[in-house]
């Protein structure tokens, strides 16, 4: 028992391609520890667990040494692999909505899982996976093991998820970015899941993610990966308060905060709202007006409401922020300024035009006004437009100015988002994830929009390149002054752009007002829950949360 | 026409730009799936076969309907290398000649019903009422075997080489039809063409400028396959007596002159056969070719 249960060193990953993937990595991981793999895109952390539980993509060529309690792993023939995957190291994967398959129950999910490494059958099977559910918390559980992965929701599929991993009693839990697909609440109760099964069970844990307030919130230790190499290894706690590296103190400045309750906050709450006499006069840019959405149709059956009676205003040149879990709406309500949803009922007006009764050349007016930047900046740029096409097209959809004036607002654009227009030749995929981002929002303000509707802009990008992104598009909103809707489930991104927000659950507005009384004094119990569940990328606060998250579980 | 597909389905941009980052790894295009492999193969296969059908009137020492007073069905020799038909004809020359028809239904007919399958379902799958008629109207010509389809065209026309293109028109619409909507209708998802369309674009736009160069690449290799499907079913109805009309030769009607005199002379069919073979191999090569190309 002298050997730690994971010894990795200088583990190295190659494929043809000339940068490996993973150039020296070694971590220690000992009985009963949460090691957290931390690092942005491309950093190697999630090739450095596929190394420990043998699957490697094909073409990986894998040096230095994997050791399971001193046994060297690296390797090994897949038979031999077999043996260990699953048993004694087992996986939790990111998308829980791929990980299960769809059309077998949970129960015979988890019987198999007992079955492929010879252990219990039959009833007993049945006794143990009843077991493995309540371990995960889950309600009911000789119910649910009749339950099709489809009739649970999201937190509930990784609860599974985790329970198939742990169905065996692995001595070592590889969760790669376990919370990631999942709500902030969801989160929350995950990550206090994996603490609490780490102390019963005593099951070391390596944790790879991207978010700084996950590692606060559940690792022991740290490793910060940076191109396939450690650039620092700290406790926790010592990461946090005295980061070492340069490139982890980026790292952990570059995370958006929320606003914490201070004097300013307070300040600001005895002042009055300044709504009321100034703006009724002026047309604000967007206005929903008892606005209801409904998807399915009503010939068909099932009508589900999506939007369900919002009323907002947006004033010219102000940022509303659009906070809330999945299903809240968010999304729709954003579409839906831009046209690209069907209005059931009530009115959407953009600068005092009605959205839905605008037509042929007003319709064009209205597009002129209003831009909408897309989530996945890859899918929304079309692969065979140049970055310089990309952008013009708006001038070339409305056919403004000559072809050399267009080509011209293109050089402007790209140096607006600090692109060199050498940048106007590449295509997207020659781009990275920020770069494109970037030129998404170049082409965005091509026609200079009063009204712009960023739906989830920073969702696809890494934690460094999200805050430049984000500190940009403040910079260009305080100089251009278009009014903007920002969409986001991350609250301390929106508070890191908006004046105002609007916190959405289930398509009805639970609250709005100025972004530091929402953040800062939350009057809705709902609000109140989701900046409690936000995990806070401070090691210290972790104590002091951990008791309220379980009450919420309870409750 | 098929000219001007290859050219977008493989833009520019070969060119090398000194300023670029590390990541410049240009997929396959399906240009430089033509200069290797097994595209390379294909293409130099057709391109033997095209080349002979063109320089046919230099290449063949005899007119394809002239006859050759005293050479009856004799075997291949240095004067008629193929030797001769029933008739006194030189099936060599027959043979380059009879080549030219199949280009011209290869190159000329495929293409067109190409174009318009194509447009038929960029329509059809842009509004749902068009696409209920059109998807219809395809089921219904996809339900009759091909050669059915030929017997009862002829009928109608009579036969001969008009018939023939009718034919490849009427069966490769409907499968051009289909593919067209097919991926357009996966194309139109993705946000790109969404983002077009909050710019402002009509659909007449986000058609030409976002779906249909989008969804060239499966169409570029279907265009392939029909071709190849083209060369049979031209063999196909002319070895019926349902297409090209004596004298006139074409591969097809060639190899049922073969097949007639087989036991006379067995050589007579082996020429045409090898083009046959050589040109329908070709192309599905090519197919081929392009279809690993657009799948790495």
């Amino acid at each position: 028992m002298s050997h730690p249960v994971l010894e990795v060193r200088d583990l190295a990953i190659s494929f043809a391609h000339p940068r490996p993937a993973v150039r020296s990595v070694s971590v220690t991981v000992d009985e009963g520890e949460v090691v957290a793999l931390v690092g942005e895109s491309g950093s190697g952390k999630s090739m450095t667990a596929r190394a420990v539980i043998g699957l490697l993509p094909d073409g990986a060529v894998a040096t230095g040494s994997v050791r399971l309690r001193g046994e060297e792993v690296l390797g090994l023939p897949e038979e031999e692999i077999l043996r260990y995957r699953g048993r004694r190291v087992a996986m939790v994967f990111q998308e829980p909505q791929t990980a299960l398959n769809p059309v077998r129950t949970v129960g015979w999910q988890l019987a198999e899982a007992l079955r492929a490494h010879g252990g219990a059958r039959g009833r007993a099977a049945r006794e143990r996976a009843v077991e493995l559910l309540r371990e995960v918390e889950i309600p009911d559980p000789e119910e649910r093991l009749d339950f099709y992965p489809h009739q649970l929701s999201g937190g509930q599929k990784q609860r599974v998820v985790l329970a198939l991993a742990l169905a065996n009693e692995p001595e070592l839990l590889l969760a790669d970015e376990p919370t990631t697909a999942l709500d902030v609440t969801v989160q929350a109760e995950i990550l206090a899941l994996l603490r609490r099964i780490r102390d019963r069970t005593g099951t070391s844990i390596v944790i790879i993610t991207h978010n700084m307030g996950v590692v606060a919130h559940l690792a022991d230790r740290v490793v910060v990966l940076r191109q396939g190499e450690v650039v620092e290894e700290a406790d926790t706690r010592a990461l946090f308060a005295r980061p070492r590296h340069p490139y982890t103190r980026q790292l952990l400045a570059a995370v958006p905060r929320l606003p914490e309750v201070d004097d300013r906050v307070l300040e600001l709450l005895a002042e009055p709202e300044p709504e009321g006499v100034a703006h009724e006069m002026a047309t604000p840019a967007l206005e929903y007006d008892d606005v209801h959405v409904h998807f399915g149709s009503r010939t068909r059956g099932r009508v589900l409401p999506a939007v369900d009676g919002v009323t907002l205003r947006l004033e010219t040149g102000q940022v509303l922020g659009l906070v809330g879990e999945s299903g809240s709406g968010k999304t729709t309500l954003g579409r839906l300024a831009a046209g690209l949803v069907p209005l059931a009922g009530g009115r959407v007006r953009v600068a005092g035009t009605d959205i839905t009764q605008a037509r042929g050349r007003r319709r064009a007016a209205l597009c002129r006004r209003l831009a909408f930047v897309h989530q996945d900046p890859e899918a929304s740029l079309d692969p065979r437009f140049t970055v310089g096409e990309a952008i013009r097209e708006p001038l070339d959809v409305h056919g403004v100015g000559t072809r050399r004036a267009r080509d011209q607002r293109v050089v402007e654009l790209l140096d607006a988002v600090r692109l060199p227009a050498s940048f106007a030749r590449r295509r997207p995929r020659e781009l990275s994830g920020g770069q494109r981002q970037r030129v998404a929002l170049a082409r965005a303000l091509t026609l200079e929009p009063r009204l712009l509707i960023a739906d989830e802009p920073t969702s696809a990008l890494d934690v460094s390149v999200q805050a430049e992104v984000l500190e940009l598009f403040a910079d260009l909103q305080r100089r251009l002054g278009f009014a903007c809707i920002v969409i986001s489930h991350d609250l301390a991104v929106v508070n890191a752009v908006a004046d105002r927000v609007a916190v959405l659950r289930a398509g009805r507005v639970v609250e709005s007002g100025p972004a530091a009384r929402v953040f800062g004094d939350p009057a809705h119990e709902y609000t109140r829950r989701l900046l409690d569940a936000v995990p806070v990328p401070d090691p210290t606060v972790r104590d002091a949360t951990g008791p309220a998250l379980r009450e919420h579980i309870a409750s | 026409m098929s000219e001007s597909l290859i050219d977008v389905a493989a833009p520019e941009g070969a060119a090398p730009r000194p300023d670029d980052e590390p990541d410049q790894r240009r997929r396959p295009g399906a240009r430089s799936a033509l200069r290797r492999g097994k595209g390379l193969a294909g293409v130099l296969l057709i391109g033997v076969v095209v080349a002979l059908g063109l320089l046919a009137p230099l290449l063949a020492p005899y007119g394809p309907t002239e006859q050759i007073p005293g050479a009856n069905l004799v075997g291949p020799s240095g004067a008629h290398w193929l030797g001769t038909d029933e008739v006194n004809r030189d099936v060599y020359s027959r043979t380059l000649y009879g080549i030219r028809t199949d280009l011209v239904v290869v190159f000329l007919a495929v293409p067109i019903g190409a174009v318009i399958g194509i447009l038929v379902g960029l329509v059809s799958s842009w509004w749902t009422f068009t696409d209920v008629i059109a998807q219809r109207v395809f089921d219904l010509v996809l339900a009759f075997p091909t050669l059915i389809l030929a017997i009862a065209l002829t009928a109608f026309v009579g036969p001969g080489l008009r018939t023939v293109f009718f034919v490849i028109i009427a069966v490769e619409l409907p499968v051009f039809g289909r593919l067209t909507r097919t991926s357009v209708r996966t194309v139109r998802e993705m946000p790109y063409v969404e983002a077009a369309h909050v710019v402002g674009a009509g659909s007449w736009w986000q058609l030409r400028r976002h779906v249909l160069p989008n969804s060239w690449e499966p169409l570029l290799v279907q265009l392939a396959v029909s071709m190849s499907v083209a060369v049979f079913i031209e063999g196909a109805m002319s070895f019926l007596g349902l297409g090209v009309r004596p004298p006139h030769p074409s591969l097809g009607s060639l190899i049922r002159d073969g097949v007639r005199n087989m036991y006379d002379a067995p050589f007579f069919a082996v020429g045409p056969l090898a083009l046959v073979v050589a040109l329908v191999l070709g192309l599905l090569l090519v197919s081929q070719a392009l279809a690993e190309a657009r799948r790495s």
